[in-house]
């Protein structure tokens, strides 16, 4: 539950939290409460949406879904902080760190709250296309609110080194992007998630094709214009 | 009166005036009393009590204050945060097992085709189309197979079982959904026994006798489909036209 308490100083008073994290308090324990609430909620996230196909892609989703996030976190880590320290930052890696490990954990928590709703359109329709879209939707909002603590918190954590800030927020506006290229790269190399019904379930599945085609064609397929075939 | 002190009468008269201030306060909460009926609830707030000994005590300013009925009421102070976890967390800690307990609940089977709540919506807006969905219309018998952009009925039990599907892999879905779909030749499976030669196609329970290899080939048949069988279960169907037609009597196995 301190970890849990740890979670809710973020979303309750997040420049106490950025703050502490500049003067390097307690960092440690800060980054262990993030990672296991993360951990956690991500897992319970993937187990509602592996849940569609069977009970080995539960548990495979509840497993790749954190691996996701954790692993686009430690491919994306180095980049902004080399960038930062280029412009000036004198930002720890282990600050820095913290900061995305944030903007995850947002995203966690979001996607947690997310879930009841994910859960009953789980129950209650069964298009595999809508359903896929609609965790898509989920993750794009929660992650997008995610980076939005990120910037707040790089605008914090470096406030007191003026040199570079304006080159820096335009590191941080990049980095997210690249974070956000990176994350649907990672996920479509994960796939399944979900697991098409018709299909026996993978742990992975065969690569091909993108994340973007396969997002248009299930909005195409929604729309009737065509079929995922 | 004129022995006292003059420094005591001062003292004295705010004596006086607060003893009154106290009566009026005394009475007006009796009003009150008597006015408001009594309410059994445990949640009810005790009336507020005076000391009498405070009648002849000097007024200590604080308190004072604290009694005079004009003064605006001071703000209740907030009670000391809890060490423990607070609302937020504590809602994130049972939003997070509500869910374990519901994803557990919906992933138990609850026939014996292991369907479980999770998985018991089908429909064929859930399908992906993609090769080797087997699906089966709601009031047709025949089964059929996606393979290379059509569907191929699956002619026989045997040649169900020949290729490896089970009814698991069976999506049933609404009359009229292949009718979107290029239908293609029917799959058969080709049988065999190991005393005989003869390779005989499997249709409609009929087994049906392929006369040469450059016929088994023209129809597209490879010796993978070929399926090993016992002489005595093939001289037990009962025997349908040859291929191709009019080959004359078809050899048994």
């Amino acid at each position: 539950m301190n970890n849990l308490a740890i979670i809710e100083t973020i979303l309750r008073d997040r420049r106490l939290f950025f703050g502490e994290i500049r003067e390097g308090v307690e960092l440690g324990q800060k980054m262990r409460a993030m990672l296991i609430s993360s951990i956690a909620f991500f897992a319970l996230y993937g187990a509602v949406m592996g849940s569609t196909h069977s009970l080995w892609q539960t548990l495979s989703s509840a497993i790749k879904l954190p691996v996701l996030f954790l692993a686009t976190l430690v491919v994306c880590s180095p980049t902004l902080y080399f960038f930062n320290l280029i412009f000036g930052s004198n930002q720890s890696l282990t600050q820095n760190f913290a900061l995305i490990l944030t903007a995850i954990t947002v995203t966690a928590v979001l996607s947690l709250s997310f879930t009841p709703i994910v859960l009953f359109f789980l129950l209650t329709t069964s298009s595999y296309q809508f359903f896929k879209l609609l965790n898509v939707g989920c993750f794009a909002i929660s992650g997008i609110v995610g980076v939005i603590f990120l910037g707040q918190g790089m605008r914090i954590v470096s406030a007191g080194g003026k040199e570079g800030a304006s080159a820096r927020r335009n590191v941080v506006r990049l980095w997210i992007l690249v974070y956000a290229f990176v994350g649907s790269q990672m996920a479509w190399t994960l796939r399944p998630f979900i697991g098409a019904p018709s299909m026996q379930f993978e742990l992975f599945r065969q690569l091909g094709g993108n994340f973007y085609g396969n997002i248009l064609a299930s909005i195409g397929e929604i729309l009737g214009f065509v079929t995922v075939r | 009166m004129n022995d006292k002190p003059l420094s005591d009468q001062p003292s004295s008269r705010v004596n006086q005036i607060l003893d009154l201030l106290v009566e009026e306060i005394e009475e007006r909460i009796q009003a009150r009393r008597r006015a408001t009926p009594p309410v059994k609830s445990k949640a009810a707030p005790p009336p507020p009590r005076v000391e009498v000994e405070r009648k002849n005590a000097l007024p200590e300013p604080q308190v004072e204050a604290r009694v005079h009925p004009l003064d605006p009421k001071p703000e209740p102070e907030l009670p000391p945060m809890s060490p423990g976890p607070s609302h937020a967390a504590r809602m994130m800690g049972r939003l997070a097992l509500g869910l374990l307990v519901a994803i557990v609940l919906i992933n138990i089977p609850f026939n014996r085709h292991g369907t479980t709540l999770a998985t018991a919506l089908p429909d064929s807006a859930a399908l992906v189309v993609l090769d080797g969905l087997v699906v089966k219309e709601e009031n047709d018998e025949k089964v059929y197979v996606y393979q290379n952009d059509q569907f191929r009925w699956i002619s026989s039990l045997d040649a169900f079982e020949h290729f490896g599907y089970t009814w698991g892999d069976v999506h049933i879905v609404e009359d009229g959904y292949l009718d979107r779909f290029e239908i293609g030749t029917p799959l058969h499976v080709l049988l065999k026994c190991r005393n005989s030669p003869h390779i005989y196609r499997l249709e409609n329970g009929e087994k049906r006798w392929i006369r040469d290899i450059t016929t088994f080939e023209a129809e597209g048949h490879v010796w993978e489909d070929v399926r090993s069988v016992s002489c005595g279960y093939l001289r037990d169907l009962p025997d349908g036209e040859t291929i191709p037609p009019g080959s004359g009597p078809p050899p048994q196995p």
